[in-house]
């Protein structure tokens, strides 16, 4: 496109008539060119003044005191009186600045700790969902994990269709720094699967609810105490141990 | 100077009682900054009349074009301070917000202008001409108001299938496409017209022009 073509569109433009690509494609063009804006601004001036042509009508009186009561729900934005020192006003704007530039991140802070705090609720609300619909499902079958010598208790919901287990225990102190639980899926004759790493609570309970990989089935399930992270497979004899058996 | 032309221009509108004659626009958007309230009620005795007449062209129920202006005014209230002398005066600046919001108004309701309702009416008289029976004492209004009187006359002069493009933009919100089709003419038909048509006009509205290129 030449020069002398762009300009044609100055007039359209001030008017609002061009297409929107057209449009879109001569304000990049005007970002370099003088000759173009000038015209715009020229073509504008021109277009507003259209206005002038309207046929004359009267508002109803009452319109005026609508404008002038809308406007005193709101003040200008960064309205200042500039007063007969102008020091004074500048130190009153930084102050009044800087107040609202307080109140904003203030508000902004608030604005951020509900946004997180319900989120955190969604992801409680969320948990609670899954493993109540984990535990409630007639498909769901339990083993109950009896204490091999010590105190602790477990108990296992396991729901097939969603692959999911979630697990109780109980009376089971936190293990010490550096080490975890591991909760084991033990499938007939073969090798124990990791369903995942715990902890307990200082009370000496947990429930959690954790995935089980697509297509494994399991007879046993197993607990062991295991370096933080967990291990591919279980590094001591498990102090709970519990048989699958179908809900009843 | 060109520019106080301009003001005086526009203030040969009624006196109103608050804020004498003399005040120009620019000084009223200067106290509007401040946060004076009689400043915008003067500014609207100045262009109210202006802002609504437009809102209406463009509107076509008189509520909606008391929504607009009521809109426009607060526009120009909340960014008083943001207005720019050399961009152009005050009167365009509240213009171009009042048609802004009107057509918005318009588009939101899925409805079609007024302008292009009589456009569609093939009314050979355009929008240039006063709509109501009142027209005489309206004149008479016109006649106070030098800037009117030039634009007005300015439109009757071109020729009319120019002037209707314009207006179909100004009033209707039409893209060139949009008239086009509107029109059952050529596109390039309607641009070589709209083109012309606004450089006739600036050059007899020259004398309210505050740049003024070239």
């Amino acid at each position: 496109m030449t020069d002398h073509q762009w300009t044609e569109l100055a007039a359209p433009y001030a008017l609002g008539a061009l297409d929107p690509e057209e449009r879109a494609r001569f304000e990049t063009h005007l970002a370099d060119c003088a000759v173009c804006r000038a015209e715009v601004r020229s073509h504008k001036e021109v277009a507003a003044l259209l206005a002038e042509s309207a046929p004359v009508a009267m508002p109803p009186a009452a319109l005026r005191d609508r404008v002038l009561r809308e406007a005193r729900r709101v003040r200008p934005i960064g309205a200042s009186r500039p007063g007969r020192a102008p020091w004074l006003a500048a130190a009153a704007c930084l102050v009044l600045a800087i107040g609202l530039g307080y109140a904003y991140l203030r508000e902004r802070a608030e604005r951020e700790r509900t946004v997180q705090s319900l989120a955190a609720s969604r992801d409680t609300i969320a948990a609670r969902d899954s493993l109540i619909a984990t535990i409630f499902s007639p498909d769901v079958v339990t083993a109950a994990l009896a204490a091999t010598g010590q105190a602790p208790s477990a108990r296992v919901y396991w729901n097939p269709p969603r692959h999911r287990v979630v697990v109780a225990v109980f009376n089971l102190p936190p293990a010490p720094a550096g080490r975890t639980y591991q909760l084991w899926a033990i499938p007939h004759g073969k090798k124990p699967v990791s369903l995942g790493v715990f902890n307990t609570s200082t009370d000496g309970r947990l429930t959690a609810a954790l995935e089980v990989p697509l297509g494994l089935t399991f007879e046993v399930t197993a607990v062991t105490e295991e370096p933080a992270g967990g291990s591919p497979q279980p590094t001591q004899t498990p102090f709970l141990v519990g048989k699958v058996s179908p809900a009843d | 100077m060109q520019k106080s032309k301009t003001d005086a221009n526009f203030e040969a509108v009624p006196d109103d009682q608050q804020v004498k004659a003399g005040v120009p626009d620019r000084a009223l958007v200067e106290r509007m900054a401040a946060g004076e309230e009689r400043a915008l009620g003067a500014l609207y005795d100045r262009h109210g009349s202006m802002a609504y007449a437009l809102a209406l062209a463009i509107v076509r129920e008189g509520a909606d074009a008391e929504e607009v202006v009521a809109d426009a005014f607060g526009q120009v209230w909340r960014s008083a301070t943001q207005y720019d002398a050399g961009r152009g005066s005050v009167a365009g600046w509240l213009a171009t917000i009042t048609r802004t919001r009107a057509l918005d108004l318009v588009r939101a309701r899925g409805r079609r202008t007024r302008a292009v309702e009589r456009a569609a009416r093939a009314d050979p008289d355009g929008l240039a001409t006063p709509l109501g029976s009142s027209a005489d004492r309206a004149d008479r209004q016109i006649e106070r108001h030098e800037a009117r009187r030039l634009v007005t006359r300015s439109l009757a002069e071109l020729p009319e299938p120019q002037r209707r493009v314009i207006e179909l933009a100004y009033f209707g919100g039409l893209s060139q496409t949009e008239i086009a089709v509107e029109l059952q003419e050529p596109l390039g038909t309607v641009k070589t017209r709209m083109r012309a048509g606004m450089e006739k006009l600036r050059g007899s509205l020259a004398p309210l022009l505050v740049g003024g290129s070239s």
